[in-house]
């Protein structure tokens, strides 16, 4: 067959031959351009895959070993004295009052959760407070831990009087499921 | 259709298109030659022996030769140009070699001493190998289109003695026609059963044409022999690209099943990074407790006096770290109280950072990092 192509080919007129040749170069020119950048992508997605898919089978194949460590950290706590979202609210709340705190504010708090575990965060702001003030509802947050924990405390002297203080602090609490 | 994808690509060029003249219209003579000549050398002395020879100037001459390199003759063969009509003359412009039948035979793989006979209606011609690879002789009777059997056989007999010597004698009943051959280095002839090979140098010897058309002619053909490759190349190559995209496609479907199985995959992974960060999360609580006011109080018991406090920041994330953005009127007082700062048991770092002198006023950043252990929690 090649044989009758061949003949067909070199049969033709001097401008047939060089109008054929330039598509078939042309056609093949294209196509291998398109086909090289289409393989390069391919391989960009490749390479992200490979890594993406990589880096879930170190999380699974680390799986039992991170659900160990959180039964192992939630074993330090007693379960029946972990608090939920109401109970942080309520707790603070409680605290405040018995350190003497006048203005304080709460916001809503937030849940992080697997099923088995919560940790919730609170972020507590008091205003225009004394440092003793302060300080003792630091010092019963303290003793709530490990229950109640602070995660972030800022303190800054109120503008209008230096001698009193505002503190922005960010509480959080582990609630075992018990069920 | 070829047996396969691979005789596709391997099958040579198709036979050539060669206008075969009649033998009768040429008349030949061995010429000798040097042994160690060149080509050149051999056409000089060719060039020169169809002078002598012939009555006419070379110049009307429509001629060719036969030689191998390392014969001690050639065989040239020689026509009036006159002897051929203007419409035979402009047939050959599309026949890629013209020569007379005897001389497609040239190239035959035949012993010393043999003779072929070549038959034509029109006559018969004997070729005569006394010995080497260049014919001695060549022979023509012709014979009238109604000659009878014993007629063509008696010119035979006649044609045979007077070649020579001859111990084989070959018979080919048809003329010479071209055969498809491996290359384009290559001119492959059929006569019977005999078969010629000639190499693309001896062919173009072997061609009568003007020797300066057959040089644009061979040109040309480099040209289009150039052209086909080159769009034959790109043809392969197409294909080799379709193959390609089939791999593509191939590797396409693979890495799409890798990233369903990557969604798949995304829940579970989410659900162990959650895990993770809750293990953390109640590790640090249960172990690791922020202590900002025991940390403000160190830091506080060695404040000069002319020094305020406006703010100080603690996290979990720098859990033994204290920062504290303070001023003061006596801005020589900063380093001292650095100074008191890292001599006190229990620290570890102190940093004054984002010194700032308005009015009179200096105010700092003041960053202390603790010894883990170093303080304990306050009770009361």
């Amino acid at each position: 067959m090649i044989r009758a192509i061949r003949v067909f080919f070199l049969a033709r007129f001097v401008r047939e031959k060089l109008l054929l040749t330039g598509f078939a170069v042309l056609a093949a020119a294209i196509w291998l351009s398109s086909l090289a950048g289409r393989t390069g992508r391919l391989l960009r997605e490749v390479r992200v895959t490979t890594s993406s898919l990589n880096e879930q089978a170190l999380w699974m194949s680390n799986k039992a070993k991170i659900e160990a460590q959180a039964q192992a950290a939630a074993a330090q706590l007693d379960a029946a004295r972990t608090l939920d979202a109401t109970r942080l609210l309520a707790e603070v709340g409680a605290i405040a009052e018995e350190a003497g705190l006048k203005t304080y504010s709460s916001g809503e708090p937030q849940d992080q959760s697997n099923g088995q575990f919560s940790v919730h965060t609170l972020r507590f702001s008091v205003t225009r407070s004394d440092w003793d003030s302060i300080k003792n509802f630091y010092l019963g947050l303290q003793k709530r831990s490990p229950y109640i924990g602070i995660e972030q405390f800022s303190l800054q002297s109120d503008r209008a009087n230096a001698a009193l203080l505002n503190a922005s602090i960010r509480i959080s609490s582990v609630e075992i499921s018990s069920h | 259709m070829c047996a396969s994808p691979l005789d596709f690509l391997r099958s040579g060029p198709p036979p050539p298109r060669v206008a075969i003249l009649p033998d009768a219209m040429f008349f030949s003579r061995a010429i000798p030659v040097a042994a160690d000549a060149t080509r050149e050398q051999v056409v000089s002395a060719v060039g020169l022996a169809l002078e002598a020879l012939s009555p006419f100037p070379l110049a009307q001459l429509y001629f060719g030769y036969y030689w191998t390199p390392g014969a001690g003759r050639a065989l040239a063969f020689a026509s009036y140009r006159r002897r051929f009509t203007v419409d035979q003359v402009a047939e050959w412009a599309s026949a890629q070699h013209v020569l007379p039948a005897f001389a497609a035979v040239m190239g035959s793989d035949v012993q010393p001493a043999t003779t072929v006979i070549l038959s034509a209606p029109d006559g018969l011609t004997a070729v005569h190998w006394s010995q080497g690879t260049v014919p001695s002789l060549v022979l023509h009777r012709v014979l009238a289109p109604e000659a009878t059997a014993e007629e063509r056989a008696t010119a035979r007999a006649e044609l045979i003695r007077d070649a020579g010597e001859a111990r084989t004698v070959v018979d080919a009943p048809s003329p010479p026609a071209a055969q498809p051959s491996r290359s384009d280095r290559e001119v492959s002839f059929a006569a019977g059963e005999l078969r010629s090979k000639l190499d693309a140098a001896t062919v173009a010897a072997l061609d009568v044409r003007d020797k300066a058309d057959m040089a644009a002619l061979a040109r040309a053909r480099k040209r289009d022999v150039l052209l086909w490759r080159v769009a034959l190349g790109s043809v392969i190559a197409c294909f080799v690209l379709l193959a390609g995209e089939a791999a593509l496609f191939g590797a396409g479907m693979w890495e799409k099943a890798r990233i369903t199985k990557i969604g798949a995959q995304k829940a579970e992974v989410a659900r162990i990074m959650s895990d993770q960060e809750l293990a953390y999360r109640i590790d640090e609580l249960s172990t690791k407790r922020l202590l900002p006011l025991e940390m403000i109080s160190v830091v506080a018991a060695k404040k000069p006096a002319t020094m305020q406090f406006l703010r100080a920041t603690a996290t979990t994330s720098s859990l033994y770290t204290i920062q504290i953005e303070a001023q003061t009127s006596n801005a020589g007082e900063i380093g001292g109280f650095k100074t008191a700062l890292e001599q006190t048991a229990g620290c570890d770092h102190v940093e004054i950072r984002d010194q700032l002198m308005r009015n009179n006023v200096a105010s700092f950043t003041l960053l202390v990092t603790f010894k883990p252990t170093a303080l304990p929690p306050a009770t009361s």
